[in-house]
């Protein structure tokens, strides 16, 4: 009875969970299958041409970017994760959540912003010469490849930060206090036992880094470094050559993929989970010079990474602030807020339940598991267009409902509404919420879902009673952290929002975009703001569970 | 309170204020969108009177609009269109965008479109723009009195309203301007290592080498590439901006800039650019054989647009003499209609010999430009 056998089969791997995931991926299908259709056309002469002088020279800057990048922010992020989940030193509950920050300020506004400073005209050359002290602009020349790595190191390290200490802080600390008491000296305490098991904590934190430098055109471009991307940028913007430029597309996407399996193949066959319930790790107190080292190390990384550039936003933005503040900006926050969190929301639901699907490694599930989140290696602009089209056809092909529904003579409402753009954020930044929660399954590994299911609880009920109070920590960052990338997005909203529709991002952009720093200030100041907020009610949720 | 609650409150909050704004700006759109045709559609606007500034008569029957797709992001666009719809009581809706992105939107959208003008810079997007299908000719006799014919596309798909010049900006301190007259000259290897540029990614950079290809050929720009490129005082970085700072920091002589951008440094809120725009000179290139390179900033009518003589009205406007002095006062472009007067400040620059080329060939050219930088290293 093969027949039988299937239905028995399909009854038991096909429940509502695996059909939404797999629903899902159905949808996101469509505005990848338009870019990779780039791959069966035939190859036109510029496409040649790119592939002959360029596409080696894009690959390697591309390669060379994301390595030291992520490279670098574990070697930022790792150590103050582990500095502030396992000790105590002066200030460590303000360090503990002020680290965060850096993530509230997109990586090209501080490029700017620190290109500025330095610059003949910023404020550290102004000082000096105020001194009388003359130094050589190219000692402080801020540039290439250098500017791009600081940029992206110190805003974007708080990814791996985060994941890893939040990490640490709940599932570390059994292991850990049974090292110490057995005598580890705390460098071996580090690499030997907080090190390896946050090792999934701490690739999923790179992997974001990682995709936010694959995608990024505002710091690259502003550097001149050559990357994949902006490869694609100027292939389509200065060849008019959009065909080629999904194709590019489609291979940094392909990249991307395979760069995944890479990772899990390097841990193959190991499986992470901690048993015992997870519980806050006893601190080390820090003295002398140990505490004062780790207090300036936190500092340090603190007021580069946020203080000195906010300063220096808020500077600019009180020398124009009569000029460029309006009463609309009101509307633009809460333009921002609306739509962010929405789209997080969204984000959040869609991460619960694939990753909940996901927890068996098979391959399928793992393919699954990276189509959802593949958009966020994907330049901004290139999603976008793939979403446009799917759109618009869509409305025409909804067209005879709208006229039957007495909407009127409008040809396109869904491509001409708020909701295409939502969508595109949500295609965009699943992977942010979904790493979160991906880390946040796998630290409770299967014991607490094994048990509720022979006790008899169905999936969506163990899934609600069981994993979801236990992964609170991992929604909430997972939400939090979609949410900030949302508010900082600039080239889906650029693209796919209606008529009237202001950001935060796109008011930052006007203005940056004709090089008037001065007056992108007060607008960046208030997507930081709006991520603070953000973070602080993350921080005061937080303390509430503790509780 | 429990602790799922309290998060769970904190999600819900959101997504309560988020769903509340996203319908209130739904509403906007609906609104803004729906007046369109007037008849049939009015009813989806005024059962959502948005309750907005922005949209100040929310939805009702048969308001006038006029819908642009703009890839110019200057403050003065707003504060004219606004004064557009002061005058006329036809409001303008804008989406504003990447230039080239927003053309792919109007070729997809096709003759469902929404938009009535394509606003941009650069005179090889416009040509783009024309060659892809999406513009139509615009006839009006207010315009063609307006706009001289070389600023205007040669079928009438797009009309210029302001120009820039691409010109050399160089240390007064350390450079004698009757040393160089010409962009050759910064080929010249007696410049070595003094040179400044921005990347090559930059379309104003692209559309000067395509202007050389249509005056030089091939073969002679690929040359003027490579001699800027060896004579380069840095990696191009940094904006157009950045380069005239890079010149008073001392670390190049000349640079290429467009003018405008001197007006803005020269009015800047920080009193520190102010000094840079003092300390740097302007020489209009190739005075003596093809002239200077101007690109200009156009608006295209668009082929499907819904509401035609709202959208010539808007062209006749921002064409006019009083518009198109609010534009060069304020932003320090040129002003195409020649009943209107220069801004003060660049009127002191006097008049110079502009290249005469068809704006098309600077998308003709346009690839090969990029070949071309890409040959020669210019990054």
């Amino acid at each position: 009875m093969a027949f039988a056998r299937f239905v028995r089969l399909m009854r038991r791997e096909l429940d509502g969970w695996r059909l939404a995931g797999l629903g899902w991926a159905a949808v996101l299908l469509l505005p990848f299958l338009f870019i990779f259709s780039a791959w069966f056309a035939e190859p036109n002469e510029q496409w040649l041409q790119i592939r002959a002088y360029l596409l080696r020279d894009y690959v390697a800057g591309t390669v060379r970017l994301t390595v030291l990048t992520g490279l670098l922010t574990v070697l930022l992020g790792v150590p103050l994760a582990w500095l502030v989940a396992a000790h105590d030193f002066p200030l460590r509950r303000f360090f503990r959540w002020a680290l965060l920050l850096p993530l509230a300020i997109p990586p090209y506004i501080a490029a700017y912003t620190y290109s500025n400073m330095l610059s003949y005209t910023g404020v550290v050359q102004k000082t000096l010469r105020g001194l009388g002290v003359e130094v050589p602009q190219k000692w402080l020349a801020f540039g290439s490849v250098r500017g791009a790595l600081f940029s992206f190191v110190l805003f974007l390290y708080p990814y791996v930060y985060l994941i890893a200490r939040s990490f640490m802080e709940r599932q570390c600390a059994s292991w850990v206090e049974n090292a110490r008491l057995l005598g580890a000296r705390p460098l071996t305490v580090f690499f030997r036992v907080a090190l390896p098991m946050a090792r999934p904590a701490v690739a999923g934190g790179v992997a974001l880094v990682v995709y936010e430098v694959l995608g990024d055109y505002g710091v690259t471009s502003y550097f001149g470094v050559r990357t994949l991307t902006t490869g694609i940028f100027q292939t389509w913007f200065g060849m008019y050559d959009v065909e080629s430029a999904m194709r590019l597309a489609s291979w940094l996407m392909a990249a991307v993929v395979g760069l995944f399996f890479l990772e899990r193949w390097l841990r193959r066959g190991r499986l992470y989970h901690v048993s015992g319930r997870p519980r806050p790790m006893a601190s080390v107190r820090l003295r002398g010079p140990a505490a004062a080292l780790a207090f300036a190390f936190c500092f340090l990384v603190f007021a580069l990474g946020f203080l000195i550039p906010v300063l220096q936003l808020i500077a600019w933005a009180s020398l124009a602030f009569g000029d460029v503040w309006k009463p609309q900006f009101w509307r633009w926050t809460l333009n921002t807020v609306a739509i962010a969190a929405v789209a997080a929301f969204a984000v959040t639901a869609i991460s619960l339940v694939v990753a909940n699907v996901c927890r068996r490694k098979t391959a399928l599930n793992q393919l699954l598991a990276r189509w959802v989140t593949a958009g966020y290696a994907m330049p901004g602009a290139v999603i976008a267009i793939g979403i446009l089209a799917v759109f618009i056809e869509l409305d025409r092909l909804l067209a005879p409902f709208y006229a039957a529904a007495g909407w009127g003579g409008r040809p396109l409402l869904l491509s001409t509404s708020v909701a295409m753009l939502v969508f595109g954020y949500v295609i965009r930044f699943t992977a942010t919420g979904y790493n979160a929660v991906e880390a946040g399954y796998e630290s409770i590994g299967s014991r607490f879902t094994e048990s509720a299911r022979l006790l008899g609880h169905g999936r969506t009920r163990t899934s609600f009673r069981v994993e979801m109070p236990l992964l609170r920590g991992s929604i909430a960052v997972g939400f939090l952290l979609t949410f900030v990338e949302i508010c900082k997005e600039l080239p889906l909203a650029l693209l796919l929002r209606p008529f009237n529709f202001e950001t935060l991002a796109t008011q930052t952009y006007r203005y940056a975009k004709d090089e008037q720093i001065i007056q992108a200030a007060l607008p960046s100041l208030l997507v930081i703001a709006v991520s603070l907020l953000s973070v602080a009610i993350l921080h005061m949720a937080e303390r509430r569970m503790q509780r | 309170m429990k602790p799922r609650k309290a998060l769970m409150a904190i999600l819900a909050g959101f997504l309560l204020a988020g769903l509340l704004a996203a319908c209130g700006s739904g509403a906007n759109n609906g609104g803004s969108g729906s007046v369109s045709a007037g008849g049939p559609s009015a009813d989806a606007g005024g059962a959502q009177t948005g309750g907005q500034e922005e949209n100040r008569s929310g939805g009702q029957q048969g308001e006038p609009v006029v819908n642009i797709y703009s890839a110019r992001h200057y403050e003065v666009d707003d504060v004219l269109f606004q004064q557009f719809t002061d005058a006329t009581g036809i409001k303008v809706n804008v989406v504003k965008g990447e230039a080239e992105e927003l053309i792919e939107r109007l070729k997809r959208e096709g003759a469902s479109t929404e938009a009535d003008l394509f606003f941009t810079v650069d005179g090889g997007v416009l040509a783009y723009a024309k060659e892809s299908g999406v513009l139509e000719p615009v006839t009006s006799p207010v315009i063609e009195e307006n706009v001289p014919a070389r600023y205007r596309d040669k079928d009438n798909h797009w009309i210029g309203v302001s120009t820039r010049a691409r010109v050399i900006v160089y240390s007064k301190d350390r450079v004698d301007p009757s040393q160089l007259s010409a962009y050759e000259d910064l080929a010249d290897p007696k410049w070595k290592g003094k040179v400044l540029a921005r990347s090559s990614s930059s379309l104003y950079n692209v559309s000067l080498l395509a202007s050389f290809i249509a005056l030089k050929g091939e073969e002679a720009s690929e040359e003027w590439a490579k001699g800027v490129v060896a004579n380069f005082a840095r990696d191009p970085q940094g904006g157009d901006r950045d380069q005239a700072k890079a010149i008073v920091a001392g670390i190049g002589d000349v640079a290429i800039m467009n003018t405008y951008y001197i007006g803005l440094l020269a009015h800047s809120k920080d009193p520190e650019e102010v000094k840079v725009a003092e300390r740097v000179g302007i020489i209009f290139p190739n005075q003596e054989t093809d002239g200077t390179h101007i690109n200009i900033s156009g608006i295209g009518f668009v082929k499907h647009g819904k509401h035609k003589d709202n959208a010539v009205k808007l062209i006749e406007f921002l064409t006019g003499k009083e518009a198109q002095e609010t534009l060069t006062n304020s932003n320090f472009e040129f002003p195409v209609n020649p009943a209107a007067e220069r801004a003060e400040y660049i009127r002191a620059w006097g008049e110079f010999k502009e290249q005469e080329l068809d704006f098309d060939l600077l998308h003709v050219h346009n690839a090969k430009a990029i070949e071309i930088f890409n040959k020669a290293g210019w990054k």
